[in-house]
This record gives structure tokens, C-alpha cells and sequence, in this order.
């Protein structure tokens, strides 16, 4: 039974575990990735990403704990695994003193995609990227949008059925983003099955299902609204100019494990439900200003801070 | 095998966009060979130098221009005595002095064996050893010009001196560009094979195209052939651009045979290739690749004998000296220069040079595989 069970997910992880010298680095992680679904990884610098994402593209054995693609054992088959799956990592890899064309030729080679073939498979990837007039030039004077777009079309080239993508739009620019992800959409709705592994937590919200990961141990998985529900205390937003000052004013008190620091003001978690009203008088009996004090809908950042204690 | 192909064809496309590639591969031979071939020059010219001359007779003046009509040494000037001699010496101004005792063309007549000094500023040994050898060469000339002239103490008939015509084969004008600029054609094969194939890895491993070459069917012994082999072509460009020059700037040119310097020169280049992937290993950055290539670089030509004669080192760094590769193919490309030394001869040279090569390309590579992981 259990290779249809496996079959039916093209990527399969299971109690995975690593450490590098003592430090564990991946702790009894599970992720299990449908095809036609988009998979995110999301979590701080450090939270493990690039190592799970390394040991399920076979350049990293893992420790412990069981790594499938396609049903395979990936250690066992890193040939087939090498063969079949798409990787991008973390910097977009191509060869900038190469042609758009050249690149693109150069990977379809690799993998032994005949000529005409790739020159069918050229048109098409042209045609989403919107690389064809570019064809010629050379990969290190596109845009960062463009280079990274013409790394997942290299990778592309042999159309793998299983993609993975490191942080693949780190440090491109917004409209390139979203760009981006609508071609991870269209390859999803293509029957791809996609894991993405990134920082930034607006993509988040674009992935079927979301692992929140943080010091090599998953704190939750699912559906981005479903987690989003599971964070069921009120929550309030203190604005101010300066959060700081106030976060560091309300994390002597008993408010301690209440208060989440952001940009725009500092975050109330109303943990003993004890009302809008009720937390502005503590706040006056402990001498703070703000600007305003409102009622927020709670964030995967929220959820995620709360997770993280 | 036809992953390898596609390598190098990719990795030719990079070398060919490169502009600094062109220029190291045809127009740093020429450049190297002219600095090295002029400037690196053994030959002891121009040696400031003074007399004091106390016997001030017509042999002891005799004695004066047959070292001022030699073109090694430039006249400087007399000084009155040893002491003042010696002082110009202090200062730099001369490099020679030479002292003539007095009484020097009377002891000389009646056999007396008059004693010249000769007092040499020996900072650079090198040259002050050459500058010993011509003093010795001109005493020796006028002693048999003189020798008719001399009487023994004892009154004996005049004896013949024996003349000693020393004549050096192969290299006839004791040149030292004969033997340096075959010897840089060796060290710009050397330096540039290991560079480039070390730098070239790791550039792929600075931009990340190594991590991605690796989720692809490519098999590391096929990356590592794609990897080494072009630049065993430009190896072997260099090497031609190299004997090029040689001959176009220094009239230079091979007495043996040019098959079997390029043979001896692919068997030499599986070292320097071998070091360039374990340099590549080492390092995580190009610079840091130079800075290992360029360490091991330095010892291989300093214990190669390009500059050093091997007899003249130690016992126990001429032994080190063995498993030196350069080593090897210097004397190879020395031997086919000027020697045209047949290849039967070299074959303990070619055996060694592909010991080395092979251990150090598996080994490298062992190394290499290991890492990426």
C-alpha cells in the first residue's frame, strides 16, 4: 500500500532531522507536497529552509527520518532524483557572460532534451517570461526581475514535474514579484507541484498551504486563512511614532508576553479577553502616550510570533 | 560523454566573451618574455671600479687599461690609498677596487710573485663571483704576456703557462637568455593553467552555477573533464604563443623537436590542472583560489632551477626538489632548446611529470567531489 499512499505525493518528508556539528539545524520536520499545489517554507533567516530544501534536492544527507520524491528514496536514487527535479537555489544561478539563449540551450543540453524539442519548449517559456526579445543578450545586463525569470526558465527546460525554489525573489523588486508567482500559479495549475521557500511574508498568502518554520522545527502547517483562524485572542494595534519606546516601557510589566513589536505601533494580544476599554486604563495608570489604539484582524506575522515563544 | 561536449563548448563561449582570457593567452607570453628575456640577465656588466696604483710604473699602468679595455668594468677614478679605496666602496660609488702594491713591476722581473688585491663589494654575491672570475681571466692574460719578460728566482729558462679556453656547449655565448626564456615559456604554462582552471571552478561556485550544475544528470567526472580540458587547450595555445615569442623577439628557437615539447607539455599540464581543482577546493572566493595557486606556484618555481641551479641547493631541498613537476619539465624544455635532446633521452622526466600529474588530477578531484557533496 504504501507506494500509492507515497505516489500520490511527489515530495514526501518525514521526521526529517540534521545537524551540522552538534547544532541541530532540522528537527522531526514532515511536509508532504500534492501536485498541482504550492508549497511555502516560511520563516526567519536560520529557520532551516535552505537545509531541508538542499537534502530534498540530494546535495545534503539527512540525518534521520525519510525523504521521497516520486516515491523514491532520494538518498538512494540521487541520480534520478538529480535527473527529474527542478532546483533554483538561493542565488538565481545562470551564467552571466552567456546569451538568454545560451543559458537556456546550455541546461536543455544537460538534460538531453533533443534540439527540436527544446526549440518547442523555447518558444513557450519565451512566450510567459516575455524573454524572447532579449534572446541575445547576455544574462548579466537583464534586469534582477528578468534574471530571475530566466533562471526558472533554465530550469524549466526539461520540465520537471516536482519545482523547487529556494527564495527565489529575494532582493527583486515588487512588480517583478508578483511577476513571478503568477508564473508559479500557472505552473501549479499545470499539475506542478511546487515547494518555495521565502522570507517575505506577503507571499505567503499566494501558497495553497504554508509550513511556518522557525530553528529547524515546523510550528504549523495548512492553509494560510485556516492558521491565520487558529490565532483566537482579540488583538490590538498601540500606533505610535515611536513603537519602541513603548514596547520597551510595556516589557518590564506584566504586559510582557502580550506585546508584539512592528514598524507601525506596537501589537496588544488580549490573552485574558479583558477588553478594549479595560487595556487603556492600564495603559494610562502606567503613564503611556500613543496616538491611537484600534482593534486589528490578527496577521500570519502575528500568528507567527506567537508561535515563536 | 556528451555532457562534456556541451561543457566545453559552454566554458569556450565564457573564455571567448572574456577580453582578460585574449589577453593572457596572446599577448602575456610576449610581454613575459621580453621583461624576463632583457631584464633577468646574469651577465656582469659596467662594475664601477678604482685603482690605487702605488708602484706607478709602466706595468703596474699596463695592469689599468687591461681591465678598463674589458667591457665589464667601467673606470671610476684612482684613489690614493687602500684606506680611500675602500671608503668608495662603503658609499656604493665603486664595486671594485684594485689595489697594485709598490714595487710590483720590479718584483715582477726579478720573480718576486708581486701580489695584486682585488676588493669586491660582495652584497650580491651572484655578480661578485663573476666579477672574481673576469679579474682571474685578466691576470691570467698578462701573466702570458708577460711571462717572457719575467726571470725566475732561481734563473731558470721562462715557462709556458697553460692556457685554459673555456668553451660552453649549447649555450655558447654563456647567454643567460638562452636559458631564461625557455624557462619562462615552463613557468607561463604553469602559472596560467593552474590559475584559470582554480579560479574558473570557483567563480562557478562564487555565482552559484556549481550548486545548480549539480541537480542535473551531470556526473562530477564529467564536470571535472568539462572543466580542465579547455583549459588544457589554452594551456597549450600559451605554450605555442610562448615558443612564438621566443623565437620572434630572441631568434630563439627549439633544437629539438616540437612534437615532443607539446607532449611533454600535456603530460606537465595534468599537474597544473590537478592544483588549479585542489586550489578551487580550498577556496571560497577567486582571490582566495589565486592566493593558494600563487603559494604553491612560488615553491614550484623556486625549486624548479629557473633561477637556482638544483646542484648549487642543499642536499636536502635538492630532494624536495623531486617532487616538483617543474622540475621536471624545465629541464624537459631546456634539454629540447638547446640541446635537442632526443625524447628517449627525457623519459625518466615524462614518467615522473604523468606520476605526478595523474596522482595530483585523482587526488584533486577525490578532493573536489567530496566537497560539493
Amino acid at each position: 500500500m504504501k507506494p500509492i499512499v507515497t505516489m500520490t505525493f511527489p515530495v514526501s518528508i518525514q521526521n526529517l532531522k540534521k545537524s551540522y556539528a552538534a547544532v541541530p539545524a532540522v528537527q522531526n520536520v514532515s511536509i508532504q507536497v500534492q501536485k498541482g499545489e504550492i508549497y511555502g517554507l516560511i520563516g526567519p533567516d536560520g529557520a532551516g529552509k535552505t537545509t531541508i530544501i538542499r537534502i530534498l534536492v540530494s546535495l545534503l544527507d539527512a540525518d534521520g527520518g525519510e525523504v521521497l520524491f516520486m516515491g523514491r528514496n532520494v538518498s538512494q536514487n540521487v541520480r534520478y532524483v538529480r535527473s527529474n527535479i527542478g532546483y533554483m537555489p538561493q542565488r538565481f544561478s545562470l551564467y552571466r557572460d552567456l546569451s538568454v539563449r545560451q543559458n537556456l540551450r546550455f541546461f536543455g543540453d544537460l538534460f538531453h532534451v533533443p534540439r527540436h524539442i527544446q526549440e518547442q519548449r523555447l518558444k513557450a517559456l519565451y512566450d510567459f517570461s516575455k524573454l524572447g526579445p532579449f534572446q541575445n543578450r547576455l544574462a548579466g545586463a537583464l534586469s534582477g526581475g528578468m534574471k530571475q525569470k530566466l533562471a526558472l526558465s533554465c530550469m524549466l527546460m526539461h520540465e520537471p514535474d516536482v519545482i523547487v525554489l529556494d527564495e527565489p525573489t529575494f532582493g527583486v523588486d515588487p512588480v517583478s514579484r508578483a511577476e513571478f508567482w503568477d508564473i508559479l500559479k500557472m505552473l501549479a495549475s499545470n499539475g506542478k507541484c511546487l515547494l518555495v521557500s521565502t522570507a517575505y511574508m506577503d507571499e505567503a498568502y499566494l501558497c495553497h498551504r504554508i509550513g511556518l518554520l522557525d530553528k529547524g522545527r515546523l510550528l504549523a502547517q495548512n492553509k494560510p486563512q485556516v492558521l491565520i483562524e487558529r490565532f483566537d485572542f482579540p488583538l490590538y494595534r498601540i500606533r505610535s511614532e515611536q513603537p519602541h519606546k513603548i514596547y520597551t516601557q510595556l516589557k518590564a510589566t506584566y504586559f510582557e508576553k502580550h506585546i508584539q513589536l512592528f514598524g507601525d505601533g506596537v501589537y496588544f494580544i488580549d490573552r485574558d479577553k479583558s477588553g478594549s476599554a479595560a487595556i487603556r486604563r492600564r495603559l494610562a495608570d502606567l503613564n503611556i502616550t500613543y496616538d491611537k489604539f484600534e482593534p486589528v484582524k490578527p496577521t500570519l506575522e502575528n500568528l507567527f510570533l506567537e508561535l515563536m515563544i | 560523454m556528451s555532457r562534456i561536449f556541451y561543457l566545453v563548448q559552454k566554458e569556450f563561449r565564457q573564455i571567448r566573451r572574456e577580453r582578460a582570457f585574449i589577453f593572457i593567452i596572446f599577448v602575456m607570453p610576449f610581454i613575459q618574455i621580453v621583461l624576463f628575456g632583457f631584464a633577468v640577465n646574469t651577465d656582469v656588466r659596467y662594475v664601477p671600479i678604482a685603482f690605487v696604483d702605488m708602484d706607478r710604473s709602466q706595468t703596474s699602468r699596463r695592469l689599468l687599461t687591461a681591465f678598463c679595455a674589458n667591457e665589464t668594468y667601467t673606470y671610476s677614478g684612482m684613489a690614493a690609498t687602500e684606506e680611500m679605496a675602500k671608503s668608495l666602496l662603503d658609499i656604493g660609488k665603486i664595486q671594485i677596487a684594485v689595489v697594485i702594491p709598490p714595487h710590483f713591476e720590479r718584483d715582477l722581473r726579478t720573480g718576486n710573485r708581486p701580489q695584486v688585491q682585488a676588493i669586491i663589494d660582495g652584497v650580491d654575491g651572484n655578480s661578485a663571483g663573476l666579477v672574481l672570475g673576469y679579474v682571474g681571466q685578466i691576470a691570467l692574460q698578462l701573466q702570458k704576456e708577460w711571462l717572457p719578460d719575467t726571470g725566475m728566482p732561481d734563473g731558470s729558462p721562462p715557462v709556458g703557462l697553460t692556457e685554459i679556453v673555456p668553451r660552453m656547449w649549447y649555450n655558447d655565448s654563456l647567454e643567460s637568455k638562452n636559458n631564461i626564456v625557455p624557462g619562462i615559456i615552463a613557468t607561463l604554462v604553469t602559472m596560467i593553467t593552474a590559475f584559470l582552471t582554480g579560479m574558473s571552478i570557483v567563480r562557478e561556485k562564487e555565482i552559484g552555477t556549481l550548486e545548480q550544475l549539480m541537480v542535473t544528470p551531470v556526473h562530477k567526472n564529467e564536470l571535472i573533464i568539462g572543466k580542465t580540458l579547455p583549459f588544457m587547450v589554452v594551456g597549450f595555445l600559451l605554450l605555442n604563443v610562448g615558443i612564438l615569442a621566443a623565437g620572434l623577439i630572441f631568434g630563439l628557437w627549439m633544437k629539438g623537436s616540437l612534437l615532443a615539447l607539446w607532449g611533454f607539455g600535456l603530460i606537465f599540464m595534468l599537474s597544473t590542472l590537478g592544483l588549479g581543482i585542489f586550489a578551487s577546493t580550498l577556496a571560497h572566493t577567486q582571490q582566495q583560489a589565486m592566493f593558494v595557486v600563487w603559494f604553491f606556484a612560488l615553491f614550484a618555481m623556486l625549486l624548479s632551477g629557473f633561477f637556482i641551479p638544483i646542484e648549487n641547493m642543499p642536499r636536502a631541498i635538492q630532494l624536495v626538489t623531486y617532487l616538483n613537476p617543474l622540475r621536471y619539465f624545465m629541464k624537459v624544455v631546456r634539454e629540447i632548446y638547446l640541446k635537442g635532446t632526443p625524447v628517449i633521452y627525457l623519459w625518466k622526466q615524462a614518467l615522473f611529470m604523468l606520476v605526478f600529474g595523474v596522482v595530483m588530477i585523482l587526488g584533486a578531484s577525490a578532493r573536489f567531489q567530496k566537497r560539493v557533496g
